[in-house]
């Protein structure tokens, strides 16, 4: 009895301390710099790749027409507002004539001036010639003297020249009256196709120089998109490519376009390639200029090729590789990457082939000497 | 031979566990102190290590980019990849900055990162979930510290950056986790506030007459514009060709571009000597403070100890055991102490309190052992005085009377 | 006979020095031989507890001589180098209270002092079993003190005091916490070892249930021995 009170007691003393020691040991090897890491081990597997480009741009007009008067002055009235459809010809508004009015009208009074002076031209040369054919027959029978003959067909011949004189005139007065009509018109401001009416920039009253739009019209089928390619990643970029859009305002919505033009001339400051992207179909209600859309250009699939995830892929002395898992070892195998598509998805040319075991994610940074324990997901991430 | 201090711990066990125990808390903490100052300067290395560069362009006459403010321009990056012996440039901006996720927010230290690859410097060098920014714009690679989970949507100044991949202990030289963005984006959020900035600056812009001038339109939009953009960076950072020496490049940077360069151990100096240099004495001094309470605790106690087996002590010493027997006996019951609360300090230090402490604790294993020495010298030195007390016992005081 | 047991002649013991000295042993003069069991009996201040710290070796006496078996230990000053491996080897305690070690069981309590001088564990503990048999606490070999009865630690108490075979025997007041049936199994025992042991065992007490057991009675009076006959009774 004696006895089991000393052996009780020992077997008590190792209950706590056992597990404590155990707890020791554990905390010892498990945590802090000696624990093994914990790693995410993928396969290698042959899958295609669809490579694809992200840019994002801003909507733009691809004709905008910036109507203003071609000379200083006032605005006289102004009928458009923003956002409505003009046609073709449409009069917007006008600027405000000052005395053009009436100078069209002097120029009228001067055209009817010359129209009479030619009228009496014309009669004053009908008169002359009736006289000189008269004279004509009459000294063709000697009833008078060649000398009035003679006076007579100049006669004649001045009032040719009166009436040319006369009629250059009416031609004159004419073309001044046209141009001040002109003038007058240009004072129009005259919708030079269909549009919207993207800007207001002067109302009634304010006095615009020559040149200062008025009035900004845009095509609306005619929006496209500026986008913006980072160089580095925008090998393949070419016209004719289809292009997903998703603008900042809709961003739950996709739409589909294809790339119009690349432009020849990149952005040598912000290293940055320029592209335009139409859309397929312009949306119904219509994108406001400057909106911000995110555009990923699709380019054409590659065929299959041994694929890692991008988190695999590691810089060891100067190498870019993997870690690679042989028979539960951790090599640094140093691969060849090729396309890439935006989900991460990395192709490589040389250095893996299919089936082998990489190393996808680890809990700190792996050496040739580390200690690793391959788990299904790098504890403390949430399922 | 018996152990008279083993036979007495057993007598007593569960006492002595428990003051063990005790003891071991405090060495817990003690030990948790050593971790924070290994864990500071651990975070300021491993925000050196995942740059993974070798060499840190800087402004002319800065400890920058992460002891004091730093700019570049963009393009620098250009003429220093010329230069013999670089084998890579990529530029980086750092800033610290709440992140917002919905209601919440976290501190963090947004990294732009250059367009590239996964091995560009810069780039987080390995990821625990998720993949790393494969889109220019839009997209993070969260720290898991953040909380921030895969598919979250963070709101950094003005734009929403979707979380694609996650990291594990990419921190700043603060401890504050990292937010990696695309390089453009962070110029931006580096420069471009929130919308309210930017339109009392058009507004400023606009009153300014000169800028504004009815007889050249088109001048305000290209002053605004030029006011919008930000062509700086905060540093380069420079891996160089191997078969060069860091040393040599750095020189040549500096005099023929003109400008600040650090080398790693250079960049190690700044971040430990400097930046962590003030709270890496408090928690010296913390240290010492709580050597000093270990140690006269665990003299308190053995010395408690030791007087309550005064009696025994007495008839030891009657009965003729050597005081060597008796000083043995306390030192092992000491050093017994010293054992149990430093198991229990190590496994509470390295279950509770690294986890559930704010910052980074780092207990490194020989830490820990250099621990265990000084807490046994401090449990052999302690009961120093015991052992004077108790071979003070005049063994005549068994005998009653 | 004059040989063996303990002898001691005109032992003093002075406190303090000059005017202030006290005399707490002006002159005792004892003989116990082996096997015999001697009453020491005083008045309180008698100078009871200074002799035995004497014989115990614990306290220096000012003069006079001692002599253990065949060697002086004592003769105007310790004529032993090592007064702990005199009082280990030679001296046997046994006190009012057992004083046993608490942490140890009885088997240990007894086998501590062998095992502390370097016998190995299992002689020692054999050594123990030996001498808890004799005093009949065997089955309590494996319990620890507190579990046992005053008389059932007395005994122990006693085994220990014998463990090293000394040849003399210091027991102070051994039977003051019992009764007085419990008083004569002690005494008993105590007689039975040392007859068994060759023992000198020197019962200091004012136990007046025992005193009619010894053959001799040193009484002591202001630091004097006398001398004198006991009843020698027999204690069944």
């Amino acid at each position: 009895m004696k006895k089991l009170g000393l052996q009780s007691r020992t077997l008590a003393m190792l209950v706590v301390i056992i597990p404590l020691l155990a707890l020791f040991i554990y905390v010892g090897l498990r945590s802090g710099p000696l624990a093994p890491v914990a790693v995410t081990v993928v396969s290698v597997e042959s899958q295609p790749v669809t490579p694809a480009l992200f840019g994002i741009g801003t909507v733009e007009a691809r004709y905008t027409y910036k109507i203003g008067p071609t000379i200083a002055g006032r605005v006289k009235h102004l009928e458009v507002q923003v956002g409505e459809l003009v046609k073709a010809g449409q009069v917007l508004g006008e600027m405000d004539p000052v005395d053009l009015d009436d100078r069209v009208r002097s120029q009228e009074s001067a055209f009817r001036r010359a129209q009479a002076a030619l009228r009496e031209s014309i009669a004053r040369q009908a008169y002359a010639k009736s006289q000189a054919h008269r004279y004509e027959k009459l000294f063709a029978v000697r009833s008078t003297s060649e000398e009035t003959v003679t006076t007579k067909r100049q006669e004649l011949q001045i009032a040719e020249a009166a009436l040319s004189a006369a009629r250059e005139d009416v031609a004159r007065a004419q073309s001044d009256r046209e141009g001040l009509v002109v003038q007058r018109n240009n004072l129009r401001l005259i919708a030079p196709a269909d549009g919207v009416v993207a800007v207001r920039d002067a109302d009634p009253g304010t006095t615009v120089v020559a040149g200062q739009a008025v009035v900004e019209l845009i095509d609306p089928k005619s929006l496209w998109i500026n986008v913006r390619f980072d160089q580095i990643n925008a090998s393949g970029l070419a016209e004719g490519l289809s292009a997903h859009i998703t603008l900042r305002s809709r961003s739950d919505q996709v739409l589909q376009g294809k790339v119009f033009r690349v432009e020849p001339i990149a952005d040598a400051v912000t290293e940055e390639l320029l592209a335009k992207v139409v859309f397929d179909a312009v949306p119904q209600h219509l994108p406001p200029v400057g909106e911000l859309a995110e555009v990923t250009v699709d380019l054409s699939p590659l065929p299959a090729a041994p694929v890692i995830p991008n988190a695999a892929i590691q810089r060891e002395g100067g190498n870019v590789g993997v870690w690679q898992i042989l028979d539960g070892d951790l090599r640094f195998s140093p691969v060849k990457l090729g396309a890439s598509d935006l989900d991460g998805h990395v192709q490589i040319r040389e250095g893996l082939k299919d089936g082998d075991k990489v190393v996808s994610y680890s809990e700190k940074a792996l050496t040739l000497h580390s200690r690793i324990h391959v788990v299904d997901i790098i504890p403390g991430v949430s399922p | 031979m018996i152990s008279l201090a083993g036979r007495d711990i057993m007598h007593a066990w569960g006492k002595f566990v428990f003051t063990g125990v005790g003891l071991g808390l405090l060495i817990g903490v003690t030990l948790s102190m050593a971790g924070i100052y290994r864990g500071m300067v651990d975070d300021a290395k491993v925000l050196l290590d995942n740059s993974r560069a070798d060499l840190w362009v800087v402004q002319k006459d800065t400890l920058g980019p992460y002891a004091e403010p730093s700019s570049l321009y963009e393009d620098t990056w250009r003429s220093i990849r010329g230069m013999q012996g670089v084998a890579t440039v990529a530029n980086v901006t750092y800033l610290t900055m709440q992140v917002r996720k919905e209601a919440r927010d976290v501190r963090a230290m947004i990294v732009g990162i250059a367009p590239g690859k996964a091995t560009t410097p810069g780039w987080p060098p390995y990821l625990v979930a998720g993949r790393q920014i494969t889109r220019s714009h839009y997209e993070a690679v969260a720290d898991i510290a953040t909380g921030f989970n895969l598919g979250d949507h963070l709101t950094i100044r003005r734009n929403h950056y979707k979380v694609v991949g996650l990291t594990r202990r990419m921190v700043s030289s603060g401890g504050d986790p990292m937010v990696f963005i695309p390089l453009k984006d962070a110029q931006e959020a580096q420069f471009l506030k929130d919308n309210d900035a930017i339109w009392q600056s058009r507004r400023r812009t606009e009153a300014n007459p000169a800028f504004n001038r009815p007889g050249s339109p088109g001048l305000l939009d290209a002053v605004i514009t030029s006011q919008s953009s930000n062509p700086y960076v905060n540093a380069a950072l420079v891996r160089i060709e191997t078969g060069y020496s860091a040393e040599d490049v750095a020189e040549s940077i500096r005099r023929w571009k003109r400008l600040t360069v650090y080398t790693r151990s250079q960049m190690e100096q700044i971040l430990v000597g400097k930046l962590i240099a003030t709270s890496a004495k408090q928690i010296g001094m913390f240290l010492v403070i709580l050597s000093i309470v270990s140690a006269a605790i665990v003299a308190f106690i053995i010395y408690t100890l030791t007087l309550g087996k005064i009696r025994e002590i007495a008839v030891l010493k009657l009965i003729g055991t050597r005081n060597r027997t008796i000083a043995a006996m306390i030192v092992q019951q000491a050093i017994a102490l010293g054992v149990i609360g430093f198991v229990v300090g190590k496994i509470t230090a390295t279950l509770f309190m690294a986890p559930i402490f704010p910052k980074y604790v780092l207990l490194e294993p020989l830490d820990s052992v250099r621990g265990f020495a000084i807490v046994i010298l401090i449990c052999v030195l302690s009961s120093a005085i015991a052992i004077r007390a108790a071979l003070k016992v005049d063994p005549a005081e068994a005998i009653g009377g | 006979m004059n040989s063996k047991g303990i002898r001691i002649e005109n032992l003093k013991k002075r406190y303090g020095s000059g005017d202030t000295a006290v005399y707490a042993l002006k002159d005792v003069n004892m003989h116990v031989a082996p096997g015999e069991v001697v009453g020491l009996i005083g008045p309180s201040g008698s100078g009871k507890s200074t002799l035995l710290k004497c014989l115990g070796a614990v306290i220096d006496p000012t003069a006079g001589r001692m002599i253990l078996g065949n060697e002086i230990i004592y003769d105007q000053g310790w004529k032993v180098r090592d007064l702990r491996a005199l009082r280990r080897d030679k001296i046997g305690f046994v006190f009012q209270a057992p004083y046993l070690i608490p942490f140890l069981d009885v088997t240990d309590n007894v086998a501590l002092l062998p095992m502390l001088a370097g016998v190995p564990n299992g002689e020692a503990r054999a050594k123990a079993l030996e001498l808890l048999t004799a005093l009949d606490v065997q089955h309590r070999a494996g319990a620890m003190p507190s579990q046992l009865s005053g008389g059932e630690q007395q005994r122990v108490a006693i085994a220990r005091g014998l463990v090293n075979r000394p040849p003399v025997i210091l027991a102070d007041e051994p039977t003051a916490p019992l009764d007085s049936e419990r008083a004569m199994a002690v005494i008993r025992i105590l007689n039975d070892m040392a007859r068994k042991f060759e023992t000198a065992i020197i019962v200091v007490t004012h136990d007046e249930k025992i005193i009619p057991t010894f053959k001799r009675i040193y009484h002591i009076r202001d630091g004097v021995t006398h001398e004198e006959a006991g009843e020698g009774r027999k204690f069944e």
